[in-house]
């Protein structure tokens, strides 16, 4: 078996594991990062995309308002090319109290925010599509994060200060002596083989998953996954994210993000972080509910569902602020040592992923501490690689860098212009992609086709140069069409359903996939 | 001056039931919104491939597949009419080359590499049935992005054909030259109608042939002289050479469909294309006019007889709305899932429910309203818009498009005599 030895072992690559990873490295440390998959697969690349302002949890969990509100500043300048800088609306729809208002605008000062009340003729005029019954609007600092890239600059960051980082590694045992944690054993999906990693510490940063990581370690976490379902509308319905002003329920929120706007989401307690299933009656619930903030809602071309699962900490596990939608949104670090007699282990439970860098710090705090060495917090300046320039994602710089592209560089996804070259530049990147893994790179298969003409380009593309044999491209294929159609098989009706019916016909009628040899 | 019959929908269809009726000496008028599915098509003509075992013999076997399939459209038609279509579309389409039987299915390679039945074939694909095996040598085009010639030469290298023949493929990669912003399969045919380009392909492809290979390429062998195009290739190289269809768009979808239109317009019929069909005038029990909104105006066009040949809700004939409303958009037809599914099933490759949806119809391939009775004594309908078959799936789209359209058409003529 092969060993390492580490400072950290981060386990779990979402946003807070990567952010632990940043952190540490900028600190000196020498961290090692596993994530049983790809990166960014679990919670953080299945969320809504917003960047808190903090007005979600100003009326019911000050706490966690102060905290987006503070880190939202702090990402806008050390993460520009993660963020667009939509700005946000909180309005008062037909349905929604007025005194609620007075009381949110009082709390988000509290907490705060910026914010300023702006006449109901203006807030209509800057977004036409709005629900013209409105009676107050508000207007804030939200934004929206795109969580791939987010999290790719991370790690590229936290590697470039030494850190190793491996996906598809998922830990099969948690290492003890006595009472100490001493490492862990990572199996590598992909190959079988096994890895031990002898760590200084180790960071149990698996969100949802923590309490099946912390039993591991023969320690309880009492986290609780909760589902939310999603839907991606195949237009920017707003320029800025529109939210309900009312105590946060489901479906009250729509966020632009890149080409597309986001609603979101429902709660609901689950097992198995696993289970992101979503029914048809969730996905209507959605729809339903956005016809509120935006008439009309309902007949948008509606291009994907899917579901995250939310790692909630109950007020018993020690979660300061009050809680929200029943559980708290805020975090806590778990010293494991203090908690249960097992030193070497600290969990970071909860939270969410605009205070990413803030549970960070809070946990690479702790770390520091029980190791004895390691410099003071940097993530307050140090800017992410990418966003050297400061300039915030916007929406049309895709097609500004495809216009720059040299013309012998063919474009292999129409929907979300990518370019051989750009195909060719991250596939370097590292061995053994998987073709979801270059759709979190990419966004390939991520527009409106959902891979029907792009995933044959790029697994051809791959298996000629040799990074695919033909069994792999032929499954790689298959996989793909199959997680495409989880998130598209309960969109039955309008554009979508007749393009789900295009697709159909080049998978099996022009490529017939289903009697392609293993 | 009247027109006899309106056809609604340009696919292969309503195409066939216009020529049909136009060669009866009806004065035909096709009306479609976008241009039909022709254009996207591969152009191969389907009759029955899988059952879901594979099918050799597609019209011998049509009654068993019934026999499980009780709502396929193509109970409508007795084996004997699906031949006699298949028979004149052979004919018809003699430009092209069209050949095969309606008895005995080909097997012709994808794009991918499976080995795919299907019963006609143009002339330029004519050479690519591996049912008796052969030494295959794949040409795929640098830079083409559709296109990829060694995966599909490697899993080609896999296939067993039934008689139990080899198949053996290779590939190579050539170079056109010219521009490589061409590589489109739009400008990829119009480049390769130029001979010097022609020329340059063919002086590549012999240089890398070894003895009996049949050469396979992408289906980009010219559009308006795909003839000559396909003709010279062969000559240069010395071998049979076929296409392999691509993905969407499809040059030899949009040959035929070039040549449909010519030949309805030498029969005096007219397609008119942009065309919308919002409604329609009813007296009793007959449909005496459609109404269409055409230069932003609606304007209503009476006919004789009509053909409801707009297809499923892959072409915008059916739609469904978010509620879960099922519609046919021009009468409100009765919607059918034949027979699949409610609710999703998680598999992709499995029935599901809006793989079989389509318009009921009576015996007599007429649509019926929400009472169960035929909605209009002189409206038919035909191809995709029919509930209960799975075309892509079980490889019988073309097949039940030509028989129901040509069907159609008798029907309609004789309501006429």
């Amino acid at each position: 078996m092969n060993a390492l030895d580490t400072d950290v072992l981060v386990i779990g690559g979402g946003s807070t594991g990567a952010g632990v990873a940043w952190d540490s490295a900028l600190r000196g440390l020498h961290v090692t990062l596993v994530d049983r998959q790809d990166f960014a697969t679990g919670t953080s690349g299945r969320f809504h995309g917003l960047l808190h302002s903090g007005g979600r949890y100003a009326v019911k969990d000050p706490g966690s308002a102060r905290e987006c509100a503070a880190e939202n500043r702090i990402l806008r300048q050390v993460a520009a090319d993660c963020l667009e800088d939509t700005g946000g609306l909180f309005v008062s729809t037909p349905e929604d109290d007025l005194e609620y208002a007075d009381r949110f605008l009082a709390a988000a000062r509290a907490a705060g925010m910026e914010i300023e009340e702006v006449p109901v003729g203006v807030a209509l005029r800057d977004e036409p599509r709005l629900n013209p019954k409105i009676r107050r609007a508000f207007r804030v600092q939200d934004g929206s994060i795109d969580s791939w890239k987010m999290i790719s600059a991370l790690l590229r960051g936290a590697q470039a200060h030494g850190a190793k980082v491996l996906p598809y590694h998922k830990v099969v045992k948690v290492i003890r002596q006595g009472d100490r944690v001493e490492g862990a054993v990572m199996e590598d999906q992909r190959t079988g083989e096994e890895v031990r990693v002898n760590a200084g510490c180790v960071v149990n940063a698996a969100g949802a998953w923590s309490g099946q990581v912390a039993q591991l370690a023969g320690c309880e976490v009492g986290v609780r996954p909760g589902k939310g379902v999603m839907v991606a509308i195949n237009h920017r319905l707003a320029r800025a994210v529109l939210n309900r002003c009312h105590l946060p329920s489901d479906g009250d929120i729509i966020v632009p993000v890149r080409t597309v706007s986001v609603i979101g989401t429902t709660d609901h307690p689950v097992a198995d972080p696993d289970d992101t299933e979503c029914s048809p009656e969730e996905v209507h619930q959605m729809i339903e509910a956005g016809e509120l903030l935006v008439p009309g809602f309902k007949e948008s071309r509606a291009l994907r569902v899917w579901s995250g699962s939310r790692p909630l900490l109950p007020k018993t596990e020690g979660a300061a602020g009050a809680g929200d939608r029943e559980v708290s949104r805020s975090h806590t670090v778990l010293d494991h040592g203090a908690r249960d007699g097992l030193e070497g282990l600290v969990t970071i439970a909860g939270g969410k992923f605009t205070t990413l860098r803030l549970m960070a710090e809070d946990t690479v705090d702790v770390v520091v501490r029980k190791l004895g060495r390691g410099a003071e917090c940097r993530t307050r300046t140090e800017v992410l690689p990418g966003s050297e320039s400061h300039h915030f994602y916007w929406i049309g710089n895709r097609q500004q860098e495809a216009e720059s592209d040299p013309p012998d560089d063919p474009l292999i996804c129409e929907c979300e212009l990518v370019s051989q070259h750009d195909l060719d530049t991250v596939v370097a990147r590292r061995p053994n992609w998987r073709l979801d893994d270059i759709r979190r790179a990419l966004r390939v298969g991520m527009g409106p086709c959902q891979g029907g003409f792009c995933a044959f380009r790029v697994a051809g593309m791959l298996h000629q140069e040799g990074r695919y044999g033909r069994a792999e491209a032929n499954s790689a294929l298959r996989e793909f069409v199959q997680e495409r159609w989880k998130g598209v098989k309960v969109i039955s009706w309008g554009a979508q359903a007749r393009q789900t019916r295009l697709d159909r016909w080049i998978f099996e009628g022009v490529y017939d996939l289903e009697h392609l040899p293993e | 001056m009247g027109t006899d019959a309106v056809v609604l929908g340009a696919g292969t269809a309503g195409m066939v039931a216009a020529l049909r009726l136009a060669a009866a000496g009806a004065s035909v008028l096709v009306l479609a919104e976008g241009e039909g599915g022709l254009p996207l098509a591969p152009a191969q003509i389907d009759v029955l491939g899988y059952r879901p075992q594979l099918i050799l013999d597609p019209l011998g076997e049509l009654g068993g597949f019934l026999e499980s399939r009780p709502d396929h459209p193509y109970r409508l038609i007795e084996a004997e009419e699906v031949g006699a279509s298949l028979e004149w579309f052979l004919e018809l389409s003699a430009p092209l080359g069209y050949t095969g039987s309606p008895h005995l299915n080909r097997l012709q390679p994808t794009a991918l590499g499976a080995l795919r039945p299907t019963c006609l074939v143009p002339e330029t694909m004519a050479a690519g049935d591996l049912s008796g095996g052969g030494s295959v040598l794949v040409v795929g085009l640098r830079g083409f992005r559709d296109f990829h010639a060694p995966l599909l030469a490697e899993n080609l290298s896999l296939a067993h054909p039934p008689s139990g023949a080899e198949v053996r493929a290779r590939s190579v990669e050539v170079s056109l030259l010219g521009d490589p912003r061409d590589l489109r399969p739009q400008l990829l045919a119009r480049r390769l109608e130029e001979r010097p380009v022609l020329a340059e392909l063919g002086r590549e492809i012999r240089s890398r042939l070894e003895q009996e290979e049949l050469v396979g390429m992408p289906a980009v062998l010219g559009l308006e002289r795909s003839h000559e195009a396909w003709q010279r290739l062969q000559e240069l190289v010395g071998r049979p050479v076929f296409e392999i269809p691509t993905p969407p768009p499809s040059q030899p979808g949009q040959r035929l469909q070039q040549h449909l239109f010519r030949a309805l317009r030498r029969l005096g019929g007219e397609v008119r294309l942009g065309v919308r069909a919002t409604g329609y005038r009813r007296a009793g029990d007959r449909l005496m006019a459609v109404r269409v909104v055409t230069a932003a105006r609606e304007v209503e066009i009476p006919a004789d007889h009509f053909v409801l040949a707009t297809g499923g809700i892959g072409t915008g004939g059916i739609t469904a709305g978010a509620d879960g409303e099922l519609r046919e958009e021009v009468f409100g037809a009765r919607v059918s899932r034949g027979g699949a599914p409610d609710q999703p099933l998680v598999e992709y490759m499995a029935t599901q429910p809006l793989d079989r949806l389509g318009v009921e119809v009576d015996q007599e391939q007429r649509p019926l309203g929400a009472g169960g009775e035929p909605l209009f004594q002189n409206l038919w309908a035909a191809g995709a818009a029919l509930a209960g078959a799975e075309p892509w799936r079980e490889k019988s789209g073309e097949g039940i498009s030509l028989a129901t359209g040509y069907r159609a058409a008798r029907l309609a003529g004789g309501a006429r005599a």
